[in-house]
Parts: structure tokens; sequence; C-alpha cells
């Protein structure tokens, strides 16, 4: 890991409109993603965990420019992408790649496998003809796959053996950072640890940065260097994961480790502080803290002002009221 | 009602079968399990190991189409459901077997009002007035903490978050004090912490109601955190079935080993350094349902496999205390630590 940024986003916000009356002009947006700030290094993996909704692919799909974002910045390895129109992309496509929760519904049931996998290959003028295909026989067997499978179509691969696919789509084009977007979300377990391996291993054989996205926080914990919590389309808590399950800051945080299941039968019961209510709509955000409607320490201050993401401890950045840079760490109290 | 002896349901060599293009689907081969009165039974299994077709199988929905329960029996309180008529399985279903399923939206009828189905399913089964059902409706909704009741009566089921569909198909299910309840994957759609909201009323009902929950899933945490005893799947076939706590203390059979040991846990510690260990794989995949299984179906998967594993089916024994567990070579597994 090296100090300096692969992928840099600053204020990133980006808003769908809503449209309706009956002109369908503009009558409100979902800010999907609202203001978002984060950095991963080369070799690094810096996780985005939240429930459904809160903007996770959103942020995915901005960085990757396959959406415009409504502002903020984007630096990748150094270059300013942000305002780069879609001709100019390609250099930046060639960088940062994708892989999908499932890859199935991105490839072209009609071509055999070895020519989706090598489809970057030639869209990036990088091999042809018999060197691509000796390109793509090697990314097949780096993931895990016969060359011979190359003739294979799409349908005739199980769910992990696809995800294999999609991962050595990405790679062959040796990019910076690559996009994970629920990765292993469709897989069953034994197969999900030989995916995650997978993305380890490679990881520390080519420097990969990777965003990954997920809900499951046990499967995050496993893979991420850093996590970035998020809540309706703000990041509520960044930090190492170490310091993210021993001492999280964040109450939000705290609920979603406290409601997380564990293969312990020992545990059960020990779930005391769950939040009660629905996350609300991204529509119609709530005032002030996004998260004071199920926040167990909210005071009248939270319903009013937004807090501000604050590095309170080195490394340690956390948006709550009653967190403030260099506060007491020890548990909130429960206003009376 | 639960003071008469013996398991609610019984579940006897069940063998279900579709027929497909690719051939004869033995989606569940073979399966016996009890169910006893107010118990919680977890049954878990990677996707495709047959526990939805299990779960169909006892409440007779397995399209005739194409599948069929080819032999076996289930017994409901004594009586034997692979014989009813489909009107009397009716009379049954959602009143003394109910069940929810992982897509509330699938069992929930769009074009009525929560209340309104609510409160048909009491008229049906148990012959009360509109009135009565109206109010039964209104008292599952609040049972089911689903705030601001009275309104949410005349709501229809899109007006509603995934969550409070879930919600409403448990207080649907509970409305006629059913005996079982079977739960496929109810919270798998969900998010966390709707999911531990779920889990925890579903817990607080059955002790409150007495009702007996099979609750399938395949998620080892969710099984761990909610039920007694669990039956564990694999290709159609029981594997293993145990009292939790034993289960997760010493799993037996070397499939649900490598389930646990492939899954990453948080309530491991994480090493300082931030190291990543490699998770345990289970090599190869799970076995191709329409070529009939000779001998152990984990086999080709199996570190632990012998001749006679791939030739001769493994019979459940019991490893004492209730641990049942299907596998030719236990002694070696449990020496292997
Ligand atoms: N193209 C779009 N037009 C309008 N709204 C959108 C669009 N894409 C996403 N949204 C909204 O933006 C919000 C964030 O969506 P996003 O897909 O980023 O969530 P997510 O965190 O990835 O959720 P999940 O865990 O369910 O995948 C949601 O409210 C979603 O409905
Ligand atoms: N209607 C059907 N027609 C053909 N095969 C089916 C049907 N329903 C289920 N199956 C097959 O039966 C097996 C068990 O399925 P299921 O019980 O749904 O698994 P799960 O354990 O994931 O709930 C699978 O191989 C599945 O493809
Ligand atoms: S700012 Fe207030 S409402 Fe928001 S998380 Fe902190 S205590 Fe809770
Ligand atoms: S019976 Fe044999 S193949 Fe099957 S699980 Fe036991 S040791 Fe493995
Ligand atoms: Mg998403
Ligand atoms: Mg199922």
């Amino acid at each position: 890991m090296t100090d300096a940024p692969v992928l840099q986003v600053d204020g990133l916000v980006k808003h769908f409109p809503i449209n309706g009356g009956l002109l369908q002009r503009q009558v409100g947006a979902v800010k999907a993603v609202d203001g978002v700030t984060f950095s991963i290094r080369r070799g690094e993996t810096l996780g985005l965990v939240g429930e459904s909704g809160c903007g996770k692919s959103t942020i995915g799909k901005v960085v990757l420019k396959l959406i415009e974002p409504t502002a903020g910045r984007i630096v990748l390895a150094g270059e300013d992408v942000t305002a780069l129109k879609p001709g100019a992309m390609w250099t930046h496509r060639r960088r940062i790649q994708t892989i999908f929760q499932d890859p199935y519904s991105s490839m072209n049931p009609r071509l055999p496998s070895g020519t989706i996998v090598g489809e970057p290959l030639e869209n990036f003028g990088i091999a042809r003809g018999a060197a691509r295909d000796d390109q793509v026989a090697q990314l097949f067997r780096r993931v895990g796959l016969r060359p011979e499978a190359m003739r294979k179509y799409a349908h005739e691969f199980s769910g992990g053996q696809r995800q294999r696919l999609g991962i050595a789509k990405a790679l062959s084009v040796n990019p910076d950072v690559i996009v994970a977007d629920e990765p292993v979300s469709a897989l069953d377990v034994s197969v999900q640890a030989q995916v995650l391996n997978l993305l380890i291993d490679l990881q520390e054989e080519y420097g990969l940065a990777y965003l990954f996205i997920s809900h499951d926080l046990a499967v995050m914990r496993h893979i991420s260097h850093r996590i970035a919590v998020m809540y309706l389309g703000r990041i509520v808590e960044l930090t190492d994961k170490r310091t993210l399950f021993t001492q999280p800051l964040h109450p939000y945080t705290e609920a979603l480790l406290s409601a997380a299941t564990a293969p312990d039968p020992k545990r059960r019961r020990q779930r005391k502080k769950i939040v009660q209510g629905d996350v609300p709509s991204p529509a119609k955000p709530p005032p002030g803290c996004h998260f004071h409607t199920r926040c167990l320490y909210a005071t009248a201050e939270c319903r009013v002002t937004a807090p501000p993401l604050l590095e309170v401890a080195p490394g340690h950045h956390v948006a709550c009221l009653r967190r403030p840079v260099g506060g007491d760490p020890g548990p909130l109290s429960i206003p009376g | 009602m639960s003071g008469a002896p013996g398991p609610i349901l019984e579940v006897r060599d069940l063998h279900t079968q579709f027929s497909t293009l690719d051939g004869v689907v033995r989606a569940v081969d073979g399966v016996s399990f009890d169910v006893a009165r107010g118990e919680t039974l977890g049954i878990v299994g990677e996707s495709g190991c047959g526990k939805s077709v299990t779960a169909m199988s006892i409440l007779r929905l397995i399209p005739r189409e194409t599948g069929r329960i080819a032999s076996g029996s289930i017994k409901f309180e004594g009586e034997e459901l692979t014989s009813l008529s489909e009107e009397e399985m009716k009379r049954l279903r959602g009143h003394r077997i109910s069940m929810i399923f992982q897509e509330p939206m699938t069992s929930l009828n769009p074009v009525l009002t929560v209340g309104t189905q609510i409160a048909e399913n009491v008229v049906r089964h148990l012959g009360v007035s509109w009135k009565q059902g109206r109010e039964r409706a209104f008292e599952m909704l609040d049972l089911v903490r689903i705030a601001d009741s009275r309104r949410r009566l005349d709501e229809y089921p899109h007006q509603l978050s995934g969550g409070m569909r879930q919600r409403v198909m448990i207080a649907m299910a509970l409305s006629c004090d059913p005996q079982v309840l079977i739960a496929d994957e109810p919270t798998t759609a969900l998010d966390v912490t709707i999911q531990a909201q779920i889990l925890d009323l579903m817990i607080e009902l059955k002790e409150k109601t007495g009702t007996a929950i099979v609750l399938i899933t395949h998620d080892l945490g969710v099984v761990a955190e909610t039920t007694e005893r669990v039956v564990v799947m694999y290709a159609g076939r029981k594997v293993e079935q145990a009292p939790v706590e034993a289960l997760f203390e010493e799993p037996l059979h070397p499939y649900t080993r490598g389930l646990m040991r492939a899954i990453p846990r948080l309530d491991v510690e994480a090493d300082a350094a931030g190291t990543r260990p490699r998770l345990q794989e289970i090599p190869g995949l799970v076995p191709i349902l329409t070529q009939p299984i000779v001998g152990c179906a984990f086999a080709p998967r199996c570190s632990f496999a012998t001749d006679r594993c791939r030739n001769e089916r493994p019979p459940l024994v019991d490893a004492g205390a209730g641990h049942l567990v299907a596998c030719w070579e236990v002694d070696r597994v449990r020496r292997a630590a």
C-alpha cells in the first residue's frame, strides 16, 4: 500500500429528479448521494456498507462515470475525470473496472465466454486474434477456470464460475481500481469463500484498489481495510475495520452491528439495542441528522442540525453531533 | 390443544420429484424429521438443496403439472396429509398450518387492503362475522407492532415498506392461531436492522402463542440466533440434525463443518494487523439432482471420502444426545478436530 490515493472523491453529489404533475415538471429529487468524500490507495479495499437504497451502487456508477455526478470531484490516478465526456473516457475506463452482483445479466448469451472476457482487450486495442486468445487463456487460468471453458457460453457456468468470468474480464485491461458491487451476495457460502479468496489473492498480486460494496458486515470485515458506513446518501462513519468493529462511534454503526447475526447460539438474546422503525425514503430524508428518527440518543438539536463528517480521532471520521473531535469515545447516554 | 402427546408434525422418508426436460429432479430425496409442539426447528442448506420443496410438500403446494410427492408420509396431529383432498387441505392452510415466504408481495393480494385480507382469512376459517374479522385484523396488526394500525388496515400492500409487508404476512399467518408456522426465508429480502426486528417479533410471538415454527433459511447466523433444533440439508437429503447449541459447538458432518469454516465471521476477533486469513473453501459444486446419487451426495467434495462413501448411502446415526449425522467416517471426522 502506497500513500498516494488512486481514487479520490470529493463532495460527491448525485440527485435523481422526481417528475410529476401534468407537465411532468421536476417536483423534487432523490438525494441518492449527498456529499460524499473518500479516497482509496493502491492495494487497498475500501468497503461501502449500508442498508438498501442508501446510495452505495450510485456511488459506484458515478465513479465509473456510467452516470454523471450532480456535483463534486472524482480524481483517478491523479487526473481529474469529473468533467470528461464519454468520448474522452477511454483511458479512464481502462483504469477503473467493475464486477457486478449478477455478471450474467451483463453477458451476451450468444457469445462464447472467451470472447466475452476478451472484449475489453479488443476494445482497448490491447490484443487481437491469437495474442488475445493467449491472454484470455491466461486470465481463465488465473481466476481458476480451465482454458478449454473459453468455448462455453455464460449459461453453461455456475454462479460462482460466472463471477470468475466477470473478474477475468475486469482484470483483462490491468486496471488500478475495481468497483465490486455486491460481488458475492448472490453466491452460496461455499462458493462465496472461493471468490473472496480469489479477490484477495488478485489484489495482493496486482496491487489493485477495491471499492467493495456490500450489505453483509461479515464479508465486509473480511475483505476491507477501511470501511465507510452510509445512511441515506451520506457517510456517517469511516475508519479502519478494526476500529469500526471494536469501537464504533456512530449510533447507526452500533445499530448495524447489533442487528447482525452471527453463527453462534450463545449470542442470541444479546441483541438488545435493535433500532426500531424503517429507513426513511431518500426522496424525503428527515431534516437535521438523517438518522434522528431512529436514533436512541437523538436530542432536540439533532432534528435541526446536520452533523458534518469530522475526523474525531486520527483516521476515524464520524458524523454525529454527540461525537465531537477529541470527545469521550464511551457509550452515549440516552436523553431522558 | 397442546396437551396432546407426540410431535405436531411428522415427516417420514419424503421424496418429492419434478419432471423436467433434463430428467427427473429429485428435489427431496428421503427426508424425515419431527416438529415438536411449540418448538422452533431450523432447516438450513445452500440454494437448491430442497428446503422450499420440503415446505411446499408439507403444505401440498407442489405444482401438479410438473411435480409430485413420489413417496413418504407427512402427518399433522397424527393425520396423514399426503392423502387429503385439496378441499381438506384448504381448510388447514392459513388456519392450523400457515406460512410466510421470502417475498410477501407474491402472497398478498395487491388489490385488497391488508385489513380485508386478514379479515377474509379469519372469516373463512373461523366462521366469524366480518365485523369480528376486521377487529381481529386490527388486533393482529397491533400484535406485530405496526404503528398506526387502524389507518394501516385500509392501506394496500404497495403502500407499505418491505418490513411492514412482512409484518402483515406474519399477522395474517397467525390470525387463526395456527399450531405450525412455516417460514421460508422470511427475512432474506430485508435489511439487517429490519431482519433483526422481524426475527425478534417471530420469537416473541411464538413464546406468546405456542405456535411451532419451521424456519427455513440459508443463513447460519439466523439459524443460530433463533432456532432450538436444526436440520441440515444437502442435495435433497438430511445430512445432520442436532440441538442448535450442539450443532454449532461440534458440527459432525463434513459438509456442515465446511460451511461453518467458509463463512467470514463477525464474532471472531479480527487480528490487529488487519491481515485477512484465507477462508476455507469447499471445493467443487453441489451435485446435479437429475442424476441419481449413489453413495454419499457430498463424497465428490469431501476430504474424508472413502470407496464406501462413493458406493453406499450413509444412514443417519445417533451420535449421542439427539445429534444425528449421516456420515460413514464420523469417528475420523471427530478426531480431525
Ligand atoms: N436512475 C435512478 N433514478 C431515480 N432514482 C434512482 C436511480 N438510481 C437509484 N435511485 C435511487 O437512489 C437511491 C440510492 O440507490 P442505490 O441503488 O445507490 O442504493 P444501494 O445503496 O445500492 O441499495 P441496495 O443495497 O438496495 O443495492 C435509492 O432511493 C434509489 O431508488
Ligand atoms: N417447479 C419446479 N420444477 C422443477 N424443478 C424444481 C421446481 N421447484 C424446485 N425445483 C428444483 O428442486 C430443487 C430444490 O429446490 P428448492 O427446494 O427450491 O431449493 P431451496 O433449498 O433453495 O429452497 C432444485 O434443484 C430446484 O431447481
Ligand atoms: S447526530 Fe443525533 S440523531 Fe444523529 S446519530 Fe448523532 S445522536 Fe443520533
Ligand atoms: S459419508 Fe464419506 S463422503 Fe459422505 S460426508 Fe461422510 S466421509 Fe464424507
Ligand atoms: Mg446497490
Ligand atoms: Mg428456497
